[in-house]
């Protein structure tokens, strides 16, 4: 959902990269209609490719035709969006290479002097 | 449409048809009423609701009503009012043979114990032959005497016969309130306020709600106890981490809310990172943007632009200083006409057709008026509640996105003409420069108290002022409880 937002910026700028993460697991109610909600707003491929790199592999590579009411697809999209929590890491621009750090479970976005 | 009776909380006055219209919204159900016969100075309005059940489902998550009931008759006395429920024996039979109790309620005076069963004698023509029981009967029917809210009028004028559907939820105060919540710091907004915030803005489960001056999280919470996936963000990021094992995190787990509370994140809303997606994130944004009283507006820059750097800076060791761990750029005071503004563009860009945005506006009431309130031909105004606090008040505003925006189009009046430089027209703006205003007052209020003090005491010496104190301290205590913020440091 994030985009790097340097001055500037503006081409190839998403998604950020994660890397040096520590992930967390979280136990999350499943809560179908979010899911459906979110479908028309996520960035499919930027999130299966996300995935790959935390290890989470069991989201199809394309949205299934019947996303919304697929139980078994709707079930890893929860588990991909809701119940993996990165605690520490490093979000990455691909264009600019701003490092955005994520430190107990709170990424910081604040941009730098002359950044903005 | 039957008719039934409403009862509201006597508080908050201006912020009950607002809620009343969002639950029913929020419920899909339909409700007629004369908003001439609402009244500020009344906690009961008439309204006709298709059935028994919608009128049900409008109390589920109310804050501001008390209760309702199905109105079965109205009357200027009790034998008024007997005459008129005589009128639809029809309405009896169903209530024949199941248990029952009569209760006798009195707004705004009272009714002794000693007198209530006569009065509930008189009803005694409906027939009921089911078994009395004043714990949990199966049916209750209220009987009303209304004195006003005049307190030297002790003598009922109207009064209300009727079955009752049931309660709000100002329970839910109870369990929000901040005083028994772990984590808050000195902005956090009262339980009530943030309750109604949430019902404005529709929260419902599957939505995504946003703050983006997200403080100790308070909206975070109702708005997720409501169901609403929510998110939020800060340039401050000490707040959101907390104090020890107490943060928003800790709070979500109090109010077992914890998996519909997502994240926290720190940046300034006017540098954010969300992607922008064509037709919005977010299904509601709720916030309290600062004031600059207790917690000042702060944007990324410097104050002076000469001064800000356009390049990285290299330290000694020969590492970038913003490549540092413990970085914190510069930041600037965000003057509350801008603040203001920028929200109001942000919503119009990343909220869904339909979301809505509700926020806090503070006022110098004697300044405002209505145009003071920033516009946008997207944006639609939902309601406009008012809480006093005497010169000063602030203002929830709720507005709803009623179109896509085509990518041009600026706020309209009064923010249309205000550039970034202080031009001449933001200066009448009633929140511009609410700071200074807000501690103007304070100095005026100290000039004026010396001259009260000494008046006094030239009158009535050392007795006279002792007096005067303690009935100025009484109503300090009053106001403070009035904002309701808790008096704990956030840092």
């Amino acid at each position: 959902m994030l985009q790097c937002h340097v001055k500037g910026c503006n081409a190839n700028n998403f998604p950020l990269e994660l890397q040096e993460v520590v992930l967390e697991e979280q136990e999350a109610e499943l809560n179908e209609d979010f899911l459906r909600n979110m479908l028309g707003k996520l960035e499919y491929e930027a999130l299966v490719a996300t995935c790959l790199k935390l290890n989470i592999q069991d989201l199809p590579p394309t949205i299934p035709e019947d996303a919304a009411y697929n139980d078994d697809f709707l079930q890893k999209l929860h588990h991909a969006l809701l119940e993996t929590h990165v605690i520490t890491g490093k979000m990455v621009c691909p264009n600019c290479q701003h490092t955005y750090v994520i430190r107990d479970g709170i990424p910081n976005m604040l941009l730098a002097e002359h950044e903005v | 449409m039957p008719h039934f009776l409403i009862q509201f909380a006597q508080q908050h006055e201006e912020f009950r048809l607002p809620e009343l219209e969002a639950l029913a919204t929020i419920e899909d159900v339909e409700i007629i009423y004369n908003p001439e016969d609402y009244s500020l100075e009344s906690p009961f309005l008439i309204v006709e609701i298709e059935s028994e059940e919608k009128a049900a489902r409008l109390l589920k998550r109310a804050i501001l009503i008390k209760t309702i009931i199905e109105l079965w008759g109205k009357g200027s006395s009790w034998d008024d009012l007997a005459d008129k429920v005589k009128q639809h024996p029809e309405r009896w039979p169903q209530y024949m043979d199941v248990s029952f109790k009569f209760s006798v309620v009195c707004f705004g005076g009272t009714i002794e114990m000693k007198d209530k069963p006569a009065i509930i004698n008189r009803f005694a023509f409906t027939g009921f032959r089911g078994k009395i029981m004043l714990k949990n009967p199966d049916v209750e029917f209220l009987l009303i005497a209304d004195c006003g809210l005049d307190p030297d009028n002790l003598i009922p004028h109207t009064f209300y016969m009727g079955k009752l559907i049931g309660h709000g939820k100002r329970d839910l105060i109870d369990m929000f309130n901040v005083k028994k919540r772990k984590y808050i710091g000195n902005t956090t907004m009262d339980a009530e306020l943030s309750l109604i915030m949430a019902n404005q803005a529709l929260c419902v489960p599957g939505k995504l709600v946003y703050d983006p001056f997200v403080g100790t999280g308070s909206f975070l919470m109702t708005c997720a106890h409501f169901g609403a996936m929510t998110v939020g963000s800060d340039i401050d990021g000490r707040q959101i981490r907390g104090k020890g094992k107490t943060s928003i995190r800790s709070n979500a787990q109090q109010y077992n809310v914890e998996g519909r509370v997502m994240d926290a994140l720190v940046f300034d809303v006017c540098h954010s990172p969300w992607r922008n997606i064509k037709s919005g994130i977010f299904d509601a944004i709720v916030t309290d943007p600062p004031y600059g009283v207790r917690a000042g507006a702060k944007t990324l820059g410097r104050k002076d632009p000469l001064k800000q750097a356009t390049e990285p800076k290299m330290l000694e060791d020969g590492e970038y200083s913003h490549t540092k761990t413990d970085y914190i750029p510069p930041t600037k005071p965000y003057e509350m006409s801008e603040v203001v503004a920028d929200l109001l563009m942000f919503a119009v860009k990343n909220l869904v057709v339909g979301g809505r945005l509700v926020y806090w506006l503070p006022t110098v009431t004697e300044e405002y008026s209505i145009d003071d309130l920033p516009t946008h031909p997207s944006m639609e105004l939902i309601a406009n509640c008012e809480q006093s606090f005497g010169q000063w008040s602030r203002r929830l505003i709720t507005m709803e996105k009623v179109a896509e925006w085509d990518g041009k189009e600026t706020l309209g009046p009064p923010t249309g003409e205000m550039s970034r430089s202080k031009t001449s027209s933001t200066n009448s703006i009633g929140h511009f420069g609410f700071r200074d205003k807000y501690f103007a007052f304070g100095n005026l209020e100290s000039s004026r108290r010396k001259k009260i003090l000494k008046e006094l005491y030239d009158k009535g010496g050392r007795e006279a002022v002792r007096a005067y104190m303690k009935s100025e301290g009484e109503k300090k205590r009053q106001e403070a409880a009035a904002t309701s913020t808790a008096n704990v440091d956030a840092k």
